[in-house]
């Protein structure tokens, strides 16, 4: 690139301008001025590329501050996401075990309300159980007691038939020898006699007997009772 | 020797300034223009195949541009390929992945600037090298 050359009077106001207010040019524009005859204009020239380098290098620190600064700021910035990042992904995983547990204890709750029912029902059926056990107890019971009664009825009658039959028969043989003016009456009226008292002893040990089973199956069914 | 025209293709908006201020302390450019987008300095390059006018002598391309369609990788090998080269033309990023390098060097880069708090040397050094670079003489060259 070709240099600029800066008349006379220019140099001179810029000269006048740096002199009375200390302002100078700066920036690549000092580059391209060429350098004139005089020394004056070539110190200000000099003195412009100083305080323009200074200023550079006080700007360029202060970037570079500001750059590293930004870079500390970005790196806590993405620690900072990383944490929140691993905090949000505990708090979601508590969460989820919150559920978890929430969900088993609904779980533990129903089995229990479960097992709870299943005991009432068993209670239920226990109780249904031995109370058809005291009512099978009872039909059994009263099955024998009225087998009981039947076969006691049954010996009852047969014996008092035996009694009855007996006696009849004894007494028609003693009548017969009475008409036909037997002989051996006595004898047949003793024995007549004899097996008579014998037959009634038996009926009324008989009746006895039975009287005594029942008297002890009523007391039997008042303790059971 | 001093670039006349550098473009800077970078998302950072600091490292522009960082970039401008330490082109001008160690006379490294008269003039530097700065973009924050791929799509931008694609257009730019378009623009001067048809009027070159204002075409800068280098650029640096940031690796990755936030904000943009391509990366830098991209955008030189669109510049080398589509839009005619012309330009001294390399990456400078915080990145030294040497995937990408590779890489910078198949879409023809000339050079990989590391870029860090202490970037000055480094330019320092490209400054040497740049004549090199304009000549087409210089091989890919990593500055870190």
């Amino acid at each position: 690139m070709n240099k600029i050359k800066l008349p006379a009077h220019i140099c001179q106001e810029l000269e006048r301008v740096a002199k009375d207010h200390k302002v100078y040019l700066e920036g690549n524009i000092l580059k391209v001025i060429e350098p004139v005859s005089y020394d004056s204009f070539n110190k200000y020239i000099s003195d412009a590329k100083e305080n323009d380098s200074n200023n550079r290098k006080k700007r360029l620190e202060i970037t570079k501050q500001i750059q590293k600064q930004n870079r500390e700021l970005k790196h806590s910035q993405d620690e900072n996401e990383k944490l929140m990042s691993d905090l949000k992904k505990a708090l979601n995983e508590a969460e989820e075990a919150n559920k978890s547990v929430a969900s088993q204890n609904e779980k533990l709750m129903s089995t229990q309300s479960e097992n709870e029912q299943l005991m009432s029902d068993l209670k239920i059926a226990l109780e249904t159980a031995e109370n058809a056990k005291k009512a099978a107890e009872n039909d059994l019971d009263l099955i024998q007691k009225k087998r009981q009664f039947e076969l006691i009825g049954n010996i009852v009658s047969y014996a008092l038939y035996v009694i009855v039959g007996t006696g009849i028969i004894t007494t028609a043989l003693y009548i017969m020898a009475i008409i036909h003016g037997s002989s051996e009456t006595t004898l047949i009226g003793n024995t007549w006699s004899n097996l008579f008292g014998i037959l009634l002893t038996n009926s009324f040990s008989i009746i006895g007997t039975i009287m005594g089973v029942k008297y002890a199956s009523k007391e039997e069914a008042k303790s059971d009772s | 020797m001093i670039i006349e025209s550098i473009l800077l293709v970078d998302d950072e908006n600091l490292f522009h300034l960082v970039f401008e201020d330490a082109c001008s302390l160690l006379d490294i450019s008269l003039t530097l223009e700065s973009v924050s987008s791929a799509d931008e300095a694609e257009k730019m390059f378009k623009d001067w195949m048809d009027d070159p006018n204002g075409k800068p002598e280098v650029a640096f391309v940031d690796l990755n541009i936030v904000g943009s369609s391509f990366d830098g990788i991209e955008l030189i090998r669109r510049i080398n390929f589509q839009y005619g080269n012309g330009v001294v033309i390399g990456i400078i990023s915080s990145s030294a992945d040497q995937t990408e390098i590779s890489r910078a060097l198949h879409s023809g880069a000339q050079f990989w600037i590391v870029k860090s708090d202490d970037i000055e040397p480094r330019l320092e050094e490209f400054k040497e090298d740049y004549q090199g670079y304009k000549n087409r003489t210089a091989t890919f060259k990593v500055y870190k």
